[in-house]
């Protein structure tokens, strides 16, 4: 079910971090160039909204500036990133909740099918990730959502999504197991 | 069900490959670095007031324990300001009587009050008493007129010494001194 394909990490030493906790913004610059990308896809997988998305990682990036002292690894640093990501997106979908929910025409569901079957392997833009992601994640919880980008879109193991989340593994796999179901279910429905 | 499959994998396939495309790294990089130095300066001004009032202090828990009473002292101390301005600004809607004014102007009601308040004293009931303009002024007469023929009779009584010492011999007879009006 699951492809393996390579997916770029967040490529980072303990040198520059220390550098940077010294208060060296130049490195901090390197940093954020370095990082954001990744922060950005993961917020922009959550919430299916670019501009949120740069909002998320711009207060990230601040945070981590504020924060940076509790990092003891560059494979922590990994992590802690992440995990900073995923709860300001939660914070930005407690938000959100009172806003009415997105849901999909006939006409979306159109568009998305003849997306995959016309040109499957053409990538896709950010406007088109962000309709799909909407449609297929619009009822997942925030876990679900969750364990569903980092595992099945960001390909993350398990082990990596339980210390980014705070979820035991057998969270995971449940969570994992309804946002497939419920994805696949619009899936059969729609398409 | 294979067909739904298909489209399932198709579609994640598609989501994984697609990386989100972030185009404005340039724009996002030049306002955290801008915020972390607003943040930065405002964060040095504090520490500088900070080292200025406490530098003297090397220990870590001893300076922040001055810090947070100082901060209640402060605190405390504006508290107090505003509690005292406020009872100033109580007092001064009240309004004050000065007796030694008020004997001047004993023509007027309030001063005719103050000359009742001076003859009475504590006798007088504590809640408001309701009496006209005019009874107040015929009171008022009779004590005058009473204090006058009072010292008639003193007068009259100093200027006869056979008088005055037969009264003397009455009063302590009766045990009684002299009333003072």
């Amino acid at each position: 079910m699951r492809l393996k394909s390579v997916t770029p990490t967040i490529l980072t030493d303990l040198k520059l971090i220390e550098e940077c906790r010294g208060g060296n913004l130049e490195k901090f610059r390197k940093l954020v160039q370095m990082t954001s990308p990744f922060a950005f896809s993961v917020a922009f997988r959550m919430l299916g909204d670019e501009d949120l998305a740069k909002d998320i990682v711009q207060e990230t990036m601040v945070t981590i500036w504020q924060k940076l002292n509790k990092i003891k690894s560059a494979e922590a640093y990994k992590t802690w990133i992440y995990r900073i990501v995923i709860n300001k997106c939660y914070d930005q979908m407690r938000k959100k909740k009172s806003n009415p929910e997105f849901t999909a025409d006939e006409n979306t569901w159109r568009l998305i099918s003849d997306r995959i079957s016309v040109e499957p392997s053409a990538e896709l833009e950010n406007s088109e990730t962000a309709m799909i992601i909407k449609v297929l994640t619009n009822k997942l919880s925030p876990k679900q959502k969750a364990v569903f980008v980092l595992s099945d879109l960001e390909q993350m193991s398990q082990d990596e999504i339980s210390e980014i989340t705070g979820i035991s593994k057998s969270g995971i796999k449940a969570n994992l197991h309804y946002a497939r179901k419920s994805i696949s279910v619009m899936v059969e429905k729609y398409l | 069900m294979g067909k739904n499959s298909e489209n399932h994998n198709r579609i994640i396939n598609l989501l994984r490959a697609s990386r989100p495309i972030f185009n404005s790294a340039s724009d996002i990089e030049r306002e955290v670095i801008q915020k972390i130095s607003q943040k930065n300066r405002s964060e040095t001004v504090l520490s500088d007031i900070t080292d200025f009032l406490f530098g003297w202090v090397y220990i870590g828990w001893v300076r922040r324990s001055l810090i947070t009473a100082s901060v209640v002292l402060v605190a405390y101390f504006v508290w107090q300001q505003g509690t005292i301005i406020r009872q100033i600004k109580y007092l001064s809607s009240q309004p004050v009587m000065i007796e030694s004014e008020s004997r001047s102007f004993q023509t007027g009601f309030s001063g005719n009050k103050a000359m009742l308040l001076k003859l009475f004293g504590n006798k007088l009931p504590t809640q408001n008493i309701t009496i006209s303009k005019e009874q107040m002024d015929n009171l008022l007469e009779s004590v005058n007129d009473l204090q006058t023929q009072y010292r008639e009779l003193i007068k009259l009584i100093e200027e006869d010494p056979e008088l005055k010492k037969y009264l003397e011999k009455k009063l302590t007879e009766m045990n009684r001194t002299r009333i003072k009006l």
